[in-house]
Order: C-alpha cells, then sequence, then structure tokens
C-alpha cells in the first residue's frame, strides 16, 4: 500500500514539474525552426537562439555568463539584417564558468564537440592559447585597427596573431565613495601617486575610522595593477611563469605596508565578487576601491545604497606623469579551430565585438567599457540621460578613457598565465597577506613560483 | 525509589536529545526562515535569525515558481534522471544478485571478488579515464553519460545477493517442475518475493542518484540539462545576484523528501543504512 | 521434445542462465571500471597535449613530489583520522543513551537525527556556506558574540575551516552512524544484561564489557565506510568554498587535486598520477582491513 502511495507521489511531482518545465521554457534540442530566444535571456535563460532564418548557417558558441546570451542573440540578429546573403542561426549555451572552461578545455584536446566559438575569460586564456586551439583572427580584425583600441586585442595572441576580441576596454580606475572622502575632507582629484594615495588613505583613517582600500586575497586585481603600471608581467617573454621578480615583491612590501597602517584590509569574503564583500562595500565600509570598469555593473546590481555617492578617478600611479591607466581582466572570444565555419564565424565575431551596434549595446546593458574609441567621443553615449552607469556614478568614466588614450599596458596572458594565476589567487596572496604577513616577500614569492606546475 | 531514579534518567535523556535534536534542525530551520528574506539582505547582514516578520515574504517563491529561471528544468532533469537510473540500477543489480546467489558457475568467486573490489574503490580515482571515455562514446552533455557508468551498483548487487541467499533453492527446482524457464522464474517468481527489498535499495539508490554531484557537474555542460545539484551549486556564482533562488530553491529541494521520510520513515532508515551490520 | 528451437533450449538452459544474470555487471565492470584503472594507470606515465600522448616516464610522479600535494595527502589523511575519531565514539554514546530503557519517544528522535543525511550535500553546502560566513550577522558569528567572542573569519584560517569541516560531517552522519549502532544494539541478546544486572554491575560496566566488544562488527563497518569517505572527500570542500579553490589549500583534499590537476588545468597526466596514489592507498587499507578482519569475507 505505501509503495503504491511512493510511486503515485513521484508520478505526480514529476508531472507537475515536467509541466512547469516544459510550459515556461524552450526545449533545448528544439533544433528546426526556432521563434528566438531572446526576450527571455536577461533573466537565466540559457541557451539562447536568434531569430533562425531559411539556409542560414548553423554556428555556436558557449559562455559562461548568462547576460552575454542575449548580446550575442541580438547581434545575430542584426548580422542576418545586414548581411541577408550570408545568414547566421545562432545558438548560444552557458554554463557555470570553472566547469564549462575545463571542458572546453577537454573537448579541445579531444578535438570533438567543441563550439565554434567560446567566451575565454583572462584566467583560462593562456592554456587555450598554450596549445593552438584557437584561429588567428587578423584578416577580419584589421579592418578595425584604427577605430579601436589594439592593445586590448593584442593580449589575446602571441607572434602578431591575435586570437580573440574582448567585450569591453576593461580600463581601471578607482571608485571613490565621495561620503566617506568628504566626511574626511580629501578630494580624489588631488590624489596622483601612491604615496598620495596613502597619505589620504591615513586622512581617512584618523577622520572616519574606515579603511582607505582593500585587497583581495583570492584574486589579483590591486597587485597586478601596481605591477602593470610598473610594466612587469606574472610570464616573461618567453612565456614561462615568472612570478618571482623584484617589483612584485616590492608591490606585495607597499601593501602590507598599507594593512599595517590600517589603511588597507584583506577583502571580505577573501575576493571582490564574494557576497561577504557586496554587503560590506554597500554598507559603506570601505573608503575606496581600485578596479576595472566593468565593475560597475556590480555596483548597480548589489550597491543600491551607494547610488549617487560613488565617484570614479583616475588610479594611483608609483611616479608623476605615468599613465594612469592599464587593462585589467576580460573575456577574449575566440573561433575554435575545429569549426567547420571558419569564415562566417570569425567575421561575425568581428562585427559582434567591434562594430559601432555592438558597442554600443555592451555599453549600454552590460555596463562594458567600449573598446571603439569612436564611441568615446560621441555625445549621445557619454552624456546620455538614461544610462544607468551614467545615472549613478557622480563623475563621468568616459573623462578618463579619453584622457589616457590608446596606449595602454594590458596583462600578458599567454603561456604559463593560467599556471600562474591559479597558484597567485590560492596561494601566494593568501600567504603574502594573511597567512604569513611577516615572511620576506622575496622569499615567498621564491618558494610560490617553484610550486607552479607548467609544462 | 528505582522508579523515581529512572523517571529522573527519563526527563535527562530527553531533555539531552532535544537539545542534540534542535541542533540537528537548525540549518534547516535556518535556511526555512531565510527563504523569506530578500536575498540582498543576507548578502548585507549574514544568514542568521535576525528576520523582520513584518517584512517577510513569499518573493523568493514567487520568483521560483515565476518560470523565469531555470530552477523547475533542473528538477525536472534530475527527477527523470533519478527515476531511470533508479529502474536501470534496481532491475540489473538485482539480476546479477539473483545470478550470484542462486546459481553455481566457473568463475563465480572471481567475478563477486571484482564485485567487491569495485564496492572498495572510490569511483574519484577513475573519473579523468571515464570522462575521456564519456566523449568518446559520444554521450556527454545526455542523461546516459550520467547513468550509463553506474547502471549496475556493486552495493546493491550485494544487498540483493544477501537477501536472496535467505530463499532456499528448493523453490526454483519447482518452478522449473512446473515447466518455467531461468528467467520466468526471476521475472515472475522471485522478483515479487523481493519487493521488500526493492523499497529500501530504492531509497538508497533513489537518494544516491539525487544528491548526485559530482559527475553530473563533469557530464553535464549545458545549464539546461544539469541536475538540481549542480544548477544549485551554480547560483552561488559570482556572476550574478541569485540568493533569492538560491535559498528558496534550496528549501524547495528538501521539501519533498522530508514529506516522504514522513510518510516512510521505516523504509528510508532501512534503505539508508542498509549493507551495514548484516554484511 | 527434440524440436525445440535453440532460442528455447537456451531459455531452459540451466548453465547459460548465470552467465546471462551476471552479464550487466561483466559489461559495465570490464567497460567502466577495468578499462578506466588500466588507462589511469597507462596515461600516469604517459605527457597528453595536443591530442597526443608520449612516453613520459616516472615524470608525472616526480612533479608530484610538490609541497601543494603533500599538504592534500595530509590535509585527507588528517580529515579521514579525526572524522574517524569522531565519527565513531560519539554516535554509538548516543545510540547507547537512545536504546535505554529511560528513553521516551525513542522513533521521534531517531527520525530528527536522521534528517541531515536526506539532505543534499549541496544544500548542505550552501547553509554552511552561509552560516560560518564572516559577517558579523553570520550566525555562527552571532552565537560567538553571544558568548561575548569576536567574530571570525571562518573560512579564511585553517582551524576554524576544520573545525567547520568537521561540524559538517557531524552534522551530516551523526544520525546514520547512530543508526547503524542503534541496529547493532539491537542484535545484543537482552539476557546478557539481565545476567550483568545480577552480577551487580553498573550501567557503565555493562557498556564497557557488554556492548562494547558486541558491537565490535557495526564498528569495523563504520570504521570501513568512514575511512574511505574520508579519502574520497571532495564536495564538502568544493561546496564550502565555491570552488575547488580553498585558500592556501587548506581545505584542498586529493581528490580535489586530481580534479583541479586532471580537469581544470588538464595535465591528464598529472591527474592520472593522483589516482594512482590514491589506488595505491586504498589498495594498503584494504589489504591491512582485511588482514585484521577479513569482514568481507564473512558473506561467502
Amino acid at each position: 500500500m505505501k509503495r503504491k502511495v511512493i510511486s503515485i507521489l513521484l508520478c505526480m511531482t514529476m508531472v507537475t514539474s515536467m509541466l512547469i518545465g516544459c510550459g515556461k521554457s524552450a526545449p533545448a534540442d528544439d533544433s528546426s525552426k526556432s521563434d528566438g530566444g531572446t526576450e527571455q535571456s536577461s533573466d537565466g535563460m540559457t541557451q539562447g537562439k536568434n531569430t533562425f532564418v531559411d539556409g542560414g548557417t548553423e554556428l555556436s558558441l558557449w559562455t559562461f555568463q548568462e547576460l552575454h546570451v542575449a548580446f550575442y542573440t541580438e547581434m545575430a540578429d542584426l548580422w542576418n539584417k545586414e548581411n541577408p546573403d550570408k545568414p547566421i542561426n545562432l545558438t548560444v549555451t552557458t554554463g557555470e564558468s570553472h566547469s564549462l572552461h575545463s571542458k572546453l578545455l577537454v573537448a579541445c584536446q579531444a578535438g570533438e564537440g567543441t563550439p565554434d566559438m567560446a567566451d575565454i575569460e583572462v584566467g583560462y586564456y593562456g592554456a587555450f592559447l598554450k596549445d593552438d586551439y584557437l584561429l588567428p583572427l587578423n584578416d577580419v580584425v584589421e579592418p578595425y585597427e584604427d577605430e579601436i583600441v589594439m592593445s586590448r586585442v593584442e593580449m589575446y595572441g602571441k607572434d602578431d596573431n591575435w586570437y580573440g576580441i574582448d567585450f569591453h576596454l576593461g580600463a581601471s580606475v578607482c571608485y571613490y565613495n565621495m561620503d566617506i572622502m568628504n566626511e574626511a575632507g580629501v578630494d580624489p582629484a588631488d590624489i596622483v601617486t601612491w604615496d598620495d594615495y596613502f597619505k589620504a588613505g591615513e586622512q581617512v583613517l584618523e577622520k572616519t575610522g574606515k579603511p582607505m582600500c582593500a585587497v583581495e586575497t583570492a584574486d589579483l586585481f590591486l597587485p597586478q595593477m601596481m605591477l602593470l603600471e610598473k610594466g612587469v608581467q606574472y610570464v616573461d617573454d618567453k612565456g614561462q611563469p615568472n612570478i618571482d621578480t623584484k617589483e612584485h615583491a616590492e608591490a606585495i612590501e607597499y601593501i602590507r605596508k598599507m594593512i599595517d597602517a590600517g589603511i588597507c584590509e584583506v577583502a571580505p569574503g577573501g575576493g571582490f565578487h564574494m557576497e561577504e564583500w557586496y554587503g560590506h562595500l554597500n554598507g559603506g565600509g570601505v573608503a575606496s576601491l581600485a578596479m576595472p570598469l566593468w565593475y560597475m555593473g556590480r555596483f548597480t546590481d548589489y550597491c543600491p545604497d551607494l547610488k549617487g555617492k560613488m565617484g570614479i578617478y583616475e588610479i594611483p600611479v608609483w611616479n608623476e606623469g605615468d599613465t594612469r591607466e592599464v587593462l585589467q581582466g576580460g573575456t577574449g572570444t575566440s573561433v575554435i579551430k575545429y569549426t567547420e565555419q571558419e569564415d562566417l564565424a570569425k567575421e561575425f565575431l568581428a562585427f559582434a565585438k567591434l562594430s559601432e551596434e555592438g558597442n554600443k549595446y555592451e555599453w549600454d546593458v552590460l555596463g562594458f567599457d567600449p573598446i571603439r574609441t569612436s564611441l568615446w567621443d560621441d555625445p549621445e553615449i557619454t552624456n546620455d540621460p538614461d544610462n544607468k552607469f551614467l545615472q549613478y556614478f557622480t563623475t563621468n568614466p568616459f573623462d578618463i578613457i579619453k584622457k589616457n588614450g590608446t596606449d595602454l599596458t594590458a596583462p600578458n596572458i599567454s603561456g604559463g598565465y593560467s599556471a600562474a594565476y591559479s597558484v597567485l589567487v590560492t596561494t601566494t596572496y593568501v600567504n603574502a597577506f594573511e597567512a604569513s604577513p611577516d615572511e620576506d616577500a622575496a622569499e615567498l614569492l621564491k618558494n610560490e613560483q617553484a610550486s607552479i606546475i607548467y609544462e | 525509589m528505582a522508579k523515581k531514579r529512572s523517571y529522573i534518567s527519563t526527563v535527562l535523556l530527553i531533555f539531552f536529545f532535544a537539545v542534540v535534536a534542535l541542533i540537528m534542525l537548525l540549518p534547516l530551520i535556518l535556511l526555512l526562515v531565510s527563504s523569506f528574506r530578500a536575498g540582498s539582505d543576507l548578502m548585507r547582514y549574514g544568514l542568521n535569525f535576525n528576520i523582520d516578520w513584518a517584512n517577510a515574504h513569499i518573493e523568493n517563491y514567487k520568483l521560483l515558481f515565476s518560470g523565469q529561471n531555470n530552477y523547475f528544468v533542473w528538477y525536472k532533469n534530475s527527477l527523470v534522471i533519478t527515476v531511470a537510473q533508479l529502474v536501470l540500477a534496481l532491475f540489473l543489480s538485482a539480476c546479477v544478485g539473483y545470478g550470484f546467489a542462486m546459481y553455481d558457475f566457473r568463475f563465480k568467486n572471481l567475478l563477486f571478488g571484482c564485485v567487491l573490489l569495485v564496492m572498495m574503490i572510490p569511483t574519484e580515482i577513475i573519473i579523468l579515464p571515464l570522462y575521456r571515455l564519456i566523449i568518446n562514446m559520444n554521450v556527454m552533455d545526455s542523461m546516459w553519460g550520467i547513468i550509463l557508468p553506474y547502471m549496475v551498483v556493486p552495493m546493491l548487487i550485494f544487498f540483493f545477493r544477501q537477501y536472496l541467499s535467505g530463499i532456499p533453492k528448493d523453490f526454483l527446482d519447482a518452478a522449473r517442475v512446473d515447466g518455467c524457464s531461468e528467467y520466468g522464474i526471476f521475472l515472475r517468481i522471485m522478483m515479487p518475493l523481493m519487493k521488500p527489498s526493492f523499497a529500501a535499495m530504492g531509497i538508497y539508490q533513489g537518494m544516491q542518484s539525487w544528491n548526485n554531484f559530482l559527475w553530473p557537474m563533469i557530464v553535464m555542460r549545458s545549464q539546461n540539462k544539469i541536475t538540481l545539484p549542480v544548477g544549485l551549486q551554480s547560483l552561488m556564482s559570482p556572476y550574478g545576484n541569485n540568493y533569492d533562488i538560491l535559498i528558496a530553491g534550496s528549501c524547495f529541494a528538501i521539501i519533498p523528501i522530508l514529506i516522504l521520510f514522513a510518510c516512510f520513515q521505516s523504509y528510508f532508515i532501512e534503505g539508508m543504512t542498509a549493507g551495514g551490520v548484516k554484511g | 521434445m527434440q524440436k525445440k528451437s535453440i532460442f528455447s533450449r537456451f531459455l531452459y538452459s540451466q548453465k547459460a542462465a548465470p552467465y546471462v544474470f551476471v552479464l550487466p555487471f561483466v559489461l559495465t565492470f570490464l567497460i567502466f571500471f577495468a578499462y578506466p584503472v588500466i588507462n589511469t594507470i597507462m596515461m600516469s606515465f604517459q605527457k597528453v597535449a595536443g591530442g597526443e600522448a608520449t612516453f613520459a616516464g616516472v615524470s608525472n610522479y616526480h612533479t608530484l613530489m610538490n609541497p601543494v600535494f603533500y599538504k592534500c595527502l595530509k590535509n585527507s589523511a588528517f580529515y579521514t583520522v579525526i572524522s574517524c575519531a569522531l565519527m565513531i565514539p560519539i554516535p554509538m554514546v548516543l545510540a547507547a543513551m537512545l536504546n535505554s530503557k529511560a528513553m521516551r519517544a525513542k522513533g521521534f528522535f531517531r527520525s530528527i537525527m536522521f534528517i541531515p543525511a536526506l539532505t543534499s550535500v549541496v544544500v548542505a553546502g550552501v547553509v554552511f556556506r552561509l552560516m560560518f560566513g564572516e559577517l558579523e550577522g553570520s550566525f555562527m558569528n552571532q552565537v560567538l558574540a553571544f558568548f561575548g567572542q569576536d567574530p571570525l573569519v571562518w573560512l579564511r584560517k585553517p582551524v576554524t575551516v576544520w573545525i567547520t569541516l568537521f561540524i559538517l560531517c557531524l552534522w551530516r552522519w551523526t544520525g546514520v552512524n547512530m543508526m547503524y549502532y542503534l541496529s547493532g544494539l539491537q542484535q545484543i541478546p537482552e539476557d546478557l544484561y539481565e545476567s550483568a544486572d545480577i552480577d551487580g554491575a553498573n550501567s557503565l560496566q555493562k557498556f564497557r564489557f557488554i556492548t562494547l566488544p558486541l558491537l565490535k562488527p557495526t564498528t569495523v563497518y563504520v570504521l570501513t565506510i568512514s575511512i574511505f569517505g574520508g579519502m574520497a572527500m571532495f564536495t564538502e570542500s568544493y561546496l564550502l568554498f565555491n570552488g575547488n579553490k580553498s585558500p592556501n589549500n587548506v581545505g584542498t583534499t586529493i581528490v580535489g587535486y586530481l580534479y583541479r590537476m586532471g580537469m581544470e588545468q588538464n595535465n591528464i597526466g598529472i591527474g592520472c598520477a593522483i589516482g594512482v596514489v590514491l589506488l595505491l592507498i586504498v589498495m594498503v587499507i584494504n589489504v591491512i582491513q582485511l588482514a585484521f578482519n577479513g569482514t568481507f569475507k564473512k558473506g561467502e
């Protein structure tokens, strides 16, 4: 009797959930004509399609970020409108970042089951570049060469070939909480060097009791920014991991000095993408934060209380006169070499990422600072009163990117960067700032360098 | 006097277990209470019992049921995979267990040794070659990739064999005389006899499949094919503010099991602890 | 009778039947167990890059001799030892107490204690990750505050990471292990206790001289599953740290390192070498275990 009830219960749950499941979402394996999945993609639909057209070429793309699905499908529709002679039917699949990258890597290695294109985060990019799984994009990027910031494209490359195109410029800036700044009597515009920043931090601490900034132990943005300003990378010219450098030790010592003075804290949660950190930031627990411009979206999403209180300024540098902008983070979209639609995939990719339309979408919806310089001077973009990012911040980010131009330092992510990254964010910075803050930085980096496994 | 002492120890024991039970339930109560709070609230103030009941709301559950997310797609995937794996594993393992219990044949001891060997070696050791195998078999990102390697479960074989060894073999001979084929005996006579063990083992295997995490995470790639545990885990990603669905979804993931447990406690306990002691 | 088709002869053949019945096992064993195991061993001596595998001697094992891998080995061993030390006495004593004649509402408490085992490890991980969050308002920090202590950064310091892992382990498995002991207790004949009563033994003596020795088979079983569970631990750590990335590898286990090398960094050869090391460890434990108890042999 009871067993009967079990099976009935099970069946009922199954039927109801199937009804719910099917009623509200388009089944994925519906490979025939689909009516476009863009309308739902922003709120969690995971497999997106553009409006399929007869005779369109099938293309597939993997991404780890759900917000990118709508971007690609919309761009595919636009492409079909502008190129009726070679329409595409694009299917975008998303998955959890970590496992998606692993799976892509293994699929590449097996040479089977890869998509035509994929979003690859910088931390993982080196591994794909190393074994030549990607196709060079030079021929499709060259027509745009004069209109975009090339250091963003060149970073996804080796031997004069470019393999990936990013969503954004990824210019690093300093976000200041103006409430705290005003209370402490500091004008962020006066801060130029790290030493200025340090002094301002002392004043902030004294007047408000709050730390000036935070450093991550589970990620690398602050130390990497300091290193890039010095022109130093985590890998050497041959792509071998090289984190044991004098400059790196100096950057670590400088951050330690700030921590000892109480003007820098280890970010709650260990990183700038952790739940504890967002709460801390939103609650006004820290006076400033140096991160790339794409972090604006995190403010609008997670820090509603700071609206109208945050100012965006240039980052501090080591010496007066240095370029006060570096490029950090990012996601390179690449064409995988096993594709059967090489030319079409490359052309579409360049169109989506480098065209005016694509860049406008990226800025308006995703809050990504455009890689196309023409948008920087377009008042419809830079002074758009309806833009939620411009509304949120008290200063205009375009002032900074216009001022610093296009000759910018980007991370070298080739070869052993992935392997180095993995060690840096699991052990190096934990040791440096939290576990053994008294160990000599040079000694510490020597040990960390030794634990990188790269061949 | 003795009666009074036992009365005191009863009170003490009950008090002690009440405290233990409370501690055991605490995380789940915390989860339930928090599911009525806004996700942004949790992010700011942490997971705790400070809930402002006046502002408590069921928005999270509304969101969960709104169909604007994959939650019930995952739920369905989990159910389908669990049921398919359950049916296959129970039937096939029962076959094998029956073969081991009722017949004598060459290599029997060697083969049963293999069953024990598989039982004793954690599957995590072979996930890498297994993963490549699944790719080569072209069942990546499909439910068969999850089910195929675990179609026959050594634990179940062991249990069924144990259970069947209590049934006298004369039974079989009687059936043979009646003209039953070997397989007819199994299907028509033995399977009904094995019903009680099916219930316990069904729950054991059902819980295993429903809660399985590592292997489905490796096999499934598309967000709309993953199972509930993998889906819930993916909500903890830094790329989105998903706490509303995460907490309410976690709650809703255990409620059906708790209801089933309340109705069929003894089967659950027997199933989940099967294999112990009697071995 | 002689006209019986081959097919029906086959259906009635007592010789063929057992092989048909065990066939599903033989197939899955060969394809999904034996082949991968052999593959693991072979690949552990290879370098796999760009779809090409080349023989690399013991270089993968050589690479493994690094501090991180030693740390993961130590972590797994530590987790296994301590979880065994916790997960045997505590459930045993609880079971004995629950089984006591003075106890009422046994069934009710037994069920409540069992509930955590029903919870998916993912849900448990989510709750514990948030409970042990580092915000002042996170539940465990509130508990500390109640006792006048400062909030802790639970999941980023070694000691508190281990405390959290063991609390999670205790929470999930106490109920199940207690159930094993309860059924073990049920099999102890009542008259043993009665004769002990006559001899004037107190409860402690009864526990020491009757309950404990007679629970040995149960203890051996619980020990076995705890050891294997401990050595293969991965998911708990994966969820608590929201990915396979505990700070400074405080909570990275052997399987975690295998996953990192093999899946995340695609060093299949090294991943397989880790698998072989783990396989050897497990085999050694099995041999020791068989030598001492012969638990699994008893079923024969």
